[in-house]
């Protein structure tokens, strides 16, 4: 009697709902069985075998729950150029136009502000934190009118004058059938262009999960998304490029045509790494082998990829190359300069990829045609990297090994100044709702420690894997925020972050009570980390409470170097 | 931060000479200057007092809180400068105003006192080599006595000896069950060193081979303990010397407040 009633007032003591599953938010809320099959019969879905997907996860499950319609009317944006996107859009009927160059003004796409807090609403604080540790309000999380990333309906903009912009901006066409954003989407990269309805168009937007389940379970589907993936990146980054950027069409044609384009390592990197550094191995895929002649210009178009030099029994690191750098022009340039020149012209480092690497090879030819005749002798990075002393490097080879080269919004503590006030996580918590979202702890060389606070990473691997699109960036500014109404607090997102970084916490009522799943009586967790205090006033909160200036938030390749 | 002191302190030389300079005009006017210099100093007082207020409102933007330690620091000094202005003397006649005037000096000298000490401590902290989160002292600390006993059982265990688990418990346990020798650590005297060389470490004549490895994971753990020590004393005197600085500050305001209201209801 008396252990039942024990039991009684443990489960009165609960808060239940029902756990969380991955489609238990669709993208769209409007979809129906209907759309589904209407889908199915879509010339441009219906040779997609259903047989194939497994049956936990069926494509029309897919379909359902991952894709939304969507339908714009003329001047309508549906992307724009610089936004952080989670998905990719199919066209089902219609015209779209994508503005090529130059870019459209940021005041004519409507760029959108996300929410901020007022300055009252900022004030309240005070009184309406929580005392209690990690409260919700759960009536939230039945509302069904949530967003899981990607874009916002509510938010769009329409162009006006587009006679004037299809005069004043180089555009092209894109027709029913075609699919883009898939780039933004599965590269975790902002959308290279604008793209706007030129007439009534109804799209299927994709978010990026169920893309990587088409992707895994359609050959034709992965065929199409990684062709047109390396393509779309190719022509793009050429174009980007300090060394082909004055090349015309018909050139950058003929140089992408020539090129080769390469992925080193593997698209979830972190897997690896965190094993590797676990047992204290490195694994890192070789791109280019000092010693070897130069066949090309490597140009690095995303991910991160390591320079080394042989330095006695050891390789020492002398730069890392991010997006837009590139590997091996000087050599190449010598040889071209000085065709029977003796010199040694292999090459004087060698190049590893650090996780996932994307790499345009571009043959000595093409440079000897378009590029070579046109530049200056290049810079030898080796001689510029020889200068330093191994002393004069630590911080960097430190911060290739721990992969911190990837945060862009670090947080860096001078410990020499700190005085372990603990204000700048007073500050964190004081921000939301009384509970910090960093740890003023981590990893340390010399006086700098790196502390446990999310870095808003180049390539943020924590949203690989989210089945439903909490983690996500920001549509402004890109920092990778958790959307905590759609967090089914499955843990993939803090088991990837290389760096532990996010958290998980059992969530409460607004009372205090731990919210349980009805079922299971398991407790009911969310994902948590810095969010750069988003939507407070001022920016983070931990800089500006700092008393001595110790605390920063930095990008790690220039601090590094 | 250096430098921004510096900067301000021009301000605050600045600001000190215009109000010298005004209430020895007023002096040769005969009017009475103690209320300007008394006003001005109360003004700044209570200015610089809003730093805990700053620090409570992070999220508001009201500037970056290094900002304000500045001005705190630079309006402190210039607090002691002006209240030598208003009272003309190191110590003012009454028994109230004494008070008030031993209360200045107490925030004051503990204002300079924290300064200084949480610029000294940061590098002391960082030569430790390790980090440890205040709060989570007591925990380490059980965490390597409970490592160290962990070996002295290991120790009986495998050579059938209790020489090192009797000096354990004779000794060296007192050692482990809290922070010691703080003063020592504080002024880095090196007490803790010399006790573990002279009586944690007698035992080791009557040690075999095999439990020498034993004692040498003890010495390690006893190394460890000391850099714990080392953030114990110096994190505590960096929060400790705040509960004199910030209670006596509100005390110190509201005296300087009632003074004024006595000097506005009876002296003028």
């Amino acid at each position: 009697m008396a252990e039942q009633q024990i039991q009684t007032q443990s489960q009165s003591a609960e808060h239940t709902m029902a756990r969380p599953q991955r489609w238990a938010q669709p993208f769209g809320s409007n979809m129906t069985d209907q759309d589904v099959d209407r889908l199915l019969s879509d010339s441009q879905l219906k040779d997609i075998d259903g047989e194939k997907f497994p049956k936990h996860i069926p494509l029309g499950g897919i379909l359902k729950n991952d894709t939304r319609l969507v339908k714009f009317t003329p001047g309508e944006i549906v992307v724009r150029e610089g936004d952080y996107g989670n998905s990719a859009f199919l066209v089902l009927n219609g015209k779209l136009r994508v503005v090529l160059s130059p870019s459209l003004p940021r005041d004519a796409i409507g760029r959108s502000k996300e929410y901020t807090r007022s300055i009252f609403e900022a004030f309240s604080q005070l009184w309406t934190s929580n005392w209690l540790p990690e409260t919700r309000d759960t009536s939230k999380y039945s509302l069904d009118e949530l967003m899981a990333g990607g874009s916002n309906e509510s938010a769009r903009v329409v162009l006006q004058d587009i006679p004037t912009i299809l005069d004043k901006h180089n555009t092209g066409a894109i027709e029913t059938g075609a699919l883009f954003g898939e780039l933004a989407a599965l590269g975790r990269i902002p959308r290279t262009a604008t793209i706007f309805a030129d007439e009534d168009a109804e799209l299927l937007e994709i978010r990026w999960q169920g893309l990587r389940e088409l992707r895994a379970y359609n050959s034709e589907w992965k065929r199409m998304i990684d062709e047109r993936y390396r393509e779309t990146a190719l022509a793009a980054h050429l174009l980007e490029s300090e060394e082909f950027g004055h090349l015309d069409d018909d050139q950058i044609k003929d140089v992408a045509d020539r090129c080769i384009f390469e992925t080193y390592g593997s698209f979830d990197w972190y897997t690896s790494f965190q094993r590797l550094r676990s047992q204290g191995k490195s694994d890192e895929p070789v791109i280019a082998r000092q010693g070897d002649y130069p066949d090309g210009l490597l140009m690095v178009r995303a991910g991160f990829a390591r320079q080394t030099v042989k330095h006695g029994n050891g390789i020492k690191t002398i730069n890392y190359l991010g997006a837009g750098n590139n590997f091996g022009l000087h050599p190449l340039y010598s040889a071209w300069k000085n065709p029977g020149a003796s010199e040694d012209l292999a090459l004087g480092s060698g190049l590893s990829a650090l996780g996932y690497v994307d790499v345009v090879r571009v043959p000595a030819s093409v440079l000897a045609e378009y590029v070579f005749p046109n530049i200056e002798t290049p810079v030898n990075t080796i001689e510029v990297a020889s200068q330093k002393t191994i002393a004069e490097d630590a911080l960097l080879e430190w911060a290739v090994d721990e992969r911190f080269i990837n945060g862009r919004q670090t947080m860096v503590i001078d410990l020499n100044s700190c005085v372990r006030c603990d204000d700048c996580v007073r500050a964190c918590a004081n921000g939301h709702d009384g509970n910090p979202r960093f740890r003023r702890h981590g990893k340390i060389v010399d006086n700098w420690m790196v502390a446990n606070a999310c870095m808003h990473c180049a390539d943020p691997v924590c949203m690989i894997g989210c089945p439903t699109g909490a983690i996500h960036r920001s549509m402004s500014g890109g920092m990778v925020v958790i959307n905590d109404d759609t967090c089914i607090g499955c843990g993939t997102c803090a088991n990837s972050c290389p760096y532990e970084n996010i958290s998980l916490v059992q969530i409460a009522d607004k009372q205090g009570m731990p919210v349980v799943d009805e079922a299971t009586h398991r407790p009911i967790m969310k994902a948590t980390k810095c969010d750069l205090c988003s939507d407070q006033l001022g920016g983070p909160a931990c800089v500006r409470a700092c008393p001595h200036d110790a605390l920063k938030r930095v990008d790690f390749r220039e601090f590094a170097h | 931060m250096t430098k921004n002191i510096s900067i301000l302190s021009i301000f605050g030389v600045i600001a000190l000479i215009v109000v010298g300079y005004n209430a020895q005009k007023m002096d040769l006017n005969l009017q009475n200057s103690s209320v300007l210099t008394g006003y001005t100093l109360i003004a700044v007082m209570l200015c610089v007092a809003l730093l805990n207020t700053r620090k409570k409102l992070s999220m508001i933007p009201l500037g970056k809180a290094s900002s304000w330690v500045v001005f705190h620091v630079v309006g402190g000094l210039l607090c002691v400068a002006l209240f030598w202005v208003h009272t003309n003397t190191f110590w003012p006649k009454g028994l109230y105003e004494g008070f008030l005037a031993g209360a200045f000096y107490l925030v004051s000298l503990s204002g300079i006192f924290g300064y200084l000490i949480q610029r000294l401590n940061s590098r002391k902290l960082t030569e430790t080599g390790i980090e440890v989160i205040y709060e989570r002292i007591p925990l380490e600390l059980r965490e390597i006595q409970e490592k160290a006993e962990e070996y002295i059982r290991e120790c009986t265990e495998a050579t059938g000896s209790d020489v090192l688990a009797n000096h354990y418990l004779n000794t060296m346990v007192w050692y482990f069950q809290k922070p010691r020798f703080y003063w020592s650590t504080l002024f880095g005297a090196g007490n803790a060193k010399v006790w573990f060389r002279s009586e944690g470490a007698s035992v080791k004549r009557y040690l075999s081979s095999e439990e020498l490895e034993y004692f040498r994971h003890l010495e390690e753990l006893v190394e460890l303990k000391m850099l714990v020590d080392t953030h114990f004393v110096h994190q505590n005197l960096n929060k400790k010397w705040l509960l004199l600085h910030v209670p006596l500050s509100v005390g110190l305001v509201i005296m300087a407040l009632w003074h004024l209201l006595l000097v506005e209801v009876y002296a003028l």
